[in-house]
């Protein structure tokens, strides 16, 4: 290497200058190799400190910048647009945290300078290796592809949807509006079903920037943020197979129900007049209750949590609408017998604690146990129940079953077109469950309802308007994409094609080119976590800015 | 075109610097807004960065948050304004003005490096509230290692030089090697153009105090749910170690949820997860203390939750469902007896009681209203026009309310709403 690198220590006021010894220091690194000047300075990150190196870098001619000062944390952007504007790449500058590492740590002014010494010539090392990295820019497709027609999709389509982003809703049935038509009638305070799902059904086939395709499946999805190319394939036959590019895609496909024919205990489908909560709705949308002989039901068991033990987690949102069925009950039928069997009592919206207190108080029986038990009597349904070792048992006309929600059919189908996870229940997974709800691993595909899992109809909206808002803010018309800068590169030479990366890559960014036996990055999905390098078996996958030679010698160095 | 160029002149006012404020303004910041965040603390990140970790994965909340914080910080588009108050709202959507007064910090946040030297020599020692004072901290000061930004504030009621009780005392002034504190420094009052409001202010706690049974305030070692939290952070007042006041190892632990619930109306949905991962704290620090949880019902909702409780279940943490509970000391143990769903009373020595008290609404919640010029509702949360169907709108058009200021809720879901809401404003601009 012919480089000219510049050392450049802070004295960071007293907090290097005096527990180190930056003369000690700046004797022993100005006679490494390749190291054309070593300096000190009051305070870099100052005004005067960015002038300072600006000015050197260009009477130093440097090649090559490093900084011995805080952490990268504080100034590593600051020192880095110093580079910039002094016309050297700022991929040619490294931070050595001599603060932090040396200064605040060790007490013994010795033991801390030759701490720093040491660091310090790792980061000249290091940065001897390092190589330019340019900003690459892409043109993005502002449009937007959503998959469902339920009420998180409609919702999806008319927040984006406008005169300069396309929104393409595709829904596999012949109709728009999902569940939510089914319902009877929303909770208390969501007016009319009709309302809701139809007047968003009308707003979204009236946009004329949302095109609207019914009967309609996606097929494959390929490509990145900002550049998707989906084909879909619609017709009565499925024959007609059409591909449209688009920007992102935003999955809400909505959720099944648990099958109660699965445990044996709940009685449905053998007993009669153990129904499903879908089934239940039906009837009320109906106006009439009746049994299967045609007479009214006196006594009525709403049984929470089915399934919630063989799914292994709540539901959410039956307690709430069981309560919805209570109270119903209990104005249309005053005289109706209606017991609630629960596990827990699970109402987390500020408002629900109420909707139950107002259950009770219309003569509702709350009835908590630990599972039931469904069986046939003489007189009707007897209900088996159970808590804390204590068997007892209550007589009913009719039984209405909440079951578990579960992830829809077409899930794992959906998950291996997009190339996007399944969490251990089987729904689509977040990319990060706390920081970042609504994403995926792959950048620029978004999931919201219930297809991330069980939710209220308030959540799905409040879903669907949050990736509204992570594509508002990441697609924006006629603005070029930036992708990351630090991705990782496949040596051809190397690769043996054995595809272990393929299976590591979180992001789907690498694939398989069947032509040539190898695999290829795709640097525009890269995130450059690096994964993958670690996993090559042939150590053929390098990663930009962490390659073997710079971390070799900058570790070597700091351990030597 | 037009519609976009509009947007980008349209400035945005954020209320609160939580995980919800923070958030929203990132967002809106990268669509090109400009984003005016104010906050009333002297530092970023809410009540999220006082969590060690957080459920249902045990990740660090303050590493978590820390890129975030550093981007509010570092972003362009987001002019941040601390120790601040909104003080008066006029105008309607798309044209508000709002004024904003802005309490002197007395360091200067680009001079000061945040080396800690001025908090040694101030003569004041006064309780940390950020710690819920179970450690101290000095007149000049930053909440915890690890605070963003990184630049302490002066207190000006209890500093000796500015309350006037000590004017020689400029000890801060004298250690500080970077010109950085500044006592001439004086509140300001900063005018503001706005299109919308997004009001992020969170939440605070049931004061347990007010439940006698709760015995809170009378035996030392019954502690609330914020309190243990620092207790067990590696930046909080023991560095971690859960001991008890006196120092004493934790043998036996109770855990008492919905402590407020009744009072308050409501449950808040995120205690039955928490109070469940304070089990596994224990069970991570001290493996061998008794540990029983006293609940009510469990409110586990979310997809992995049921999982995480099953995980700690498993690792004999002991669940018990009660009807009411008082707290006790005899000899110096705490007791509790409880009267379970049989109505059977029992009772269960503890050394250490943890209370896992209500979410409430913020302190501000009802003068911040009259200024904004929207109701709350009958639980003194902001209300919003459909509380089913619209939660981040209120009735006002322009203005906003998400996180734990519209309802208690977790941590993705103050995320989620703070999405929706910029999803929301800029709809509303195509």
């Amino acid at each position: 290497m012919n480089g000219q690198i510049g050392v450049y220590v802070c004295e960071c006021g007293p907090n290097i200058k005096d527990r180190i010894d930056i003369d000690k220091v700046l004797e022993e690194i100005s006679s490494v190799e390749n190291v054309k000047v070593a300096k000190r300075f009051p305070l870099l990150c100052s005004g005067d400190g960015k002038k300072f190196l600006a000015e050197e870098i260009k009477k130093e001619e440097l090649t090559h910048l490093v900084v011995a000062a805080c952490s990268p944390r504080e100034h590593e952007k600051t020192f880095m647009a110093v580079c910039e504007e002094s016309g050297l790449n700022p991929y040619l500058f490294q931070l050595v945290n001599i603060r932090e590492h040396c200064a605040w740590m060790i007490s013994d002014k010795d033991a801390a300078t030759s701490r720093a010494i040491k660091y310090i010539r790792a980061g000249i090392k290091r940065v001897a290796f390092h190589e330019p990295l340019v900003k690459t820019e892409l043109e993005s497709n502002p449009d937007v592809l959503v998959i469902g027609g339920g009420i998180a999709g409609l919702e999806t389509s008319l927040s984006l949807a406008g005169p300069e982003r396309k929104v393409h809703l595709v829904e596999k049935t012949e109709s728009l509006g999902g569940m939510a038509r089914k319902l009877s009638q929303l909770l208390p305070q969501q007016g009319s079903k009709l309302s809701l799902v139809n007047e968003k059904v009308e707003q979204v086939k009236k946009h004329q920037h949302i095109n609207v395709l019914t009967s309609c499946e996606v097929m494959d999805v390929r490509g990145f943020l900002g550049n998707f190319e989906v084909v879909l394939k619609s017709g009565s036959n499925g024959s007609e197979e059409r591909e449209i590019p688009v920007g992102a895609v935003v999955v809400a496909t909505g959720f099944s129900l648990f099958d109660p024919q699965q445990n044996s205990d709940y009685g449905y489908g053998k007993i009669d007049n153990v129904l499903t909560a879908l089934e239940f709705e039906e009837q009320i949308n109906s106006g009439k209750i009746l049994l299967k002989n045609g007479k009214k039901p006196k006594s009525l068991a709403l049984i929470h949590c089915v399934g919630r033990n063989e799914r292994g987690y709540c539901s959410k949102v039956c307690c709430l609408y069981m309560l919805k069925f209570a109270h119903y009950l209990k104005d249309a039928f005053p005289d109706l017998e209606v017991n609630e069997f629960y596990v827990d009592l699970c109402l987390p919206h500020k408002t629900d604690q109420e909707y139950f207190d107002e259950a009770k108080k219309k003569g509702v029986r709350f009835i908590r146990t630990e599972g039931v038990k469904i069986k046939e009597s003489k007189e009707g349904i007897e209900v088996e129940y159970s808590l804390d070792g204590k068997t007892d048992s209550a007589r009913v006309d009719m039984a209405v079953l909440a079951p578990a929600m579960i992830p829809s059919e077409d899930t794992l189908n959906l998950a291996r077109i997009l190339n996007i996870p399944l969490d251990k229940t089987g729904f689509f997974k977040e990319v990060h469950e706390i920081l970042d709800p609504v994403s995926t691993p792959i950048e620029g595909v978004y999931t919201v309802g219930c297809a991330l899992g069980p939710k209220n109809i308030p959540e799905s909206i409040i879903q669907s308007q949050a990736a509204s808002g992570k594509i508002f803010s990441s697609l924006i018309p006629g603005k070029k994409i930036e992708p990351e800068i630090k991705v990782s590169i496949i040596r051809e030479e190397f690769c043996t094609g054995c595809q272990t990366c393929l299976s590591i890559c979180f992001y789907g960014a690498i694939s398989f080119d069947p032509v040539k036996g190898i695999s290829r990055v795709n640097e525009a999905i890269c995130r450059g976590c690096g994964s993958c390098v670690g996993s090559c078996p042939s150590g053929a996958i390098r990663s930009k800015h962490y390659t073997y030679p710079q971390l070799y010698r900058e570790v070597f160095e700091a351990l030597r | 075109m037009k519609a976009r160029t509009e947007m980008k002149k349209t400035n945005v006012l954020v209320i609160g610097a939580g995980v919800a404020g923070m958030e929203a303004s990132l967002l809106l910041a990268n669509a090109g807004m400009k984003v005016f965040l104010v906050e009333k603390d002297s530092l970023i990140g809410g009540k999220t960065i006082k969590f060690e970790e957080v459920y249902p994965n045990m990740e660090c909340a303050t590493c978590m948050i820390a890129p975030k914080q550093q981007e509010v910080l570092q972003n362009e588009n987001i002019e941040l304004h601390l120790l601040s108050e909104l003080e008066k709202v006029q105008g309607s959507a798309g044209k508000f003005k709002a004024t904003v007064k802005k309490k002197a910090r007395y360091v200067s946040l680009t001079n000061c490096i945040g080396c800690g030297a001025c908090y040694e020599p101030c003569p004041v020692s006064l309780d940390n509230e950020f710690e819920e004072g179970l450690s101290k901290r000095k007149a000049i000061s930053i909440a915890c290692p690890g605070a963003l930004p990184n630049v302490p504030a002066i207190d000006p009621q209890n500093c000796l030089h500015l309350n006037g009780k000590k004017k020689d005392c400029k000890a801060c002034q004298e250690a500080c090697m970077f010109d950085a504190i500044d006592f001439k420094e004086k509140d300001e009052t900063i005018d503001l153009e706005v299109c919308a409001i997004l009001i992020a202010t969170g939440f605070d706690m049931f004061d347990v105090t007010a439940l006698a049974q709760s015995g809170y305030g009378k035996f030392p070692n019954v502690y609330t749910a914020m309190e243990f939290e620092r207790l067990y952070a590696q930046n909080g007042p023991t560095e971690g170690k859960l001991v008890l006041r006196d120092d004493k190892p934790i043998k036996s632990i109770g855990i008492i949820h919905c402590v407020g619930r009744e009072e308050q109306g409501y449950c808040s949905s995120v205690c039955c997860m928490y109070s469940v991962k304070f089990a596994h704290f224990f069970k991570h620090k001290t493996p061998e203390a008794k540990i029983c949880q006293f609940y009510k019902d469990l409110c586990i909702p979310g997809k992995s939750h049921q999982r995480f409780y099953e995980d700690v279940h498993d690792k004999e943490v002991a669940f018990v469902h009660y009807e009411s509970i008082k707290v006790d000391q005899e000899k110096g143990n705490l007791r509790i007896r409880y009267e379970d769903g049989n109505s059977k009373i029992d009772s269960y020595n503890a050394d250490m009681v943890i209370l896992s008290p209500a979410m409430i609404p913020g302190r501000e919640t009802e003068s911040l209203a009259k200024t904004l010029g929207i109701s709350r509702d009958k639980r003194g949360f902001y209300s919003t026009q459909n509380e089913q169907l619209s939660p981040v709108t209120t009735e006002k058009e322009g203005i906003f309310v998400i996180g734990c200021a519209e309802s208690p809720k977790d941590i993705p879901d103050s995320i989620t709403q703070a999405e929706a809401a910029v999803g929301k404003i800029l709809s509303s601009f195509q």
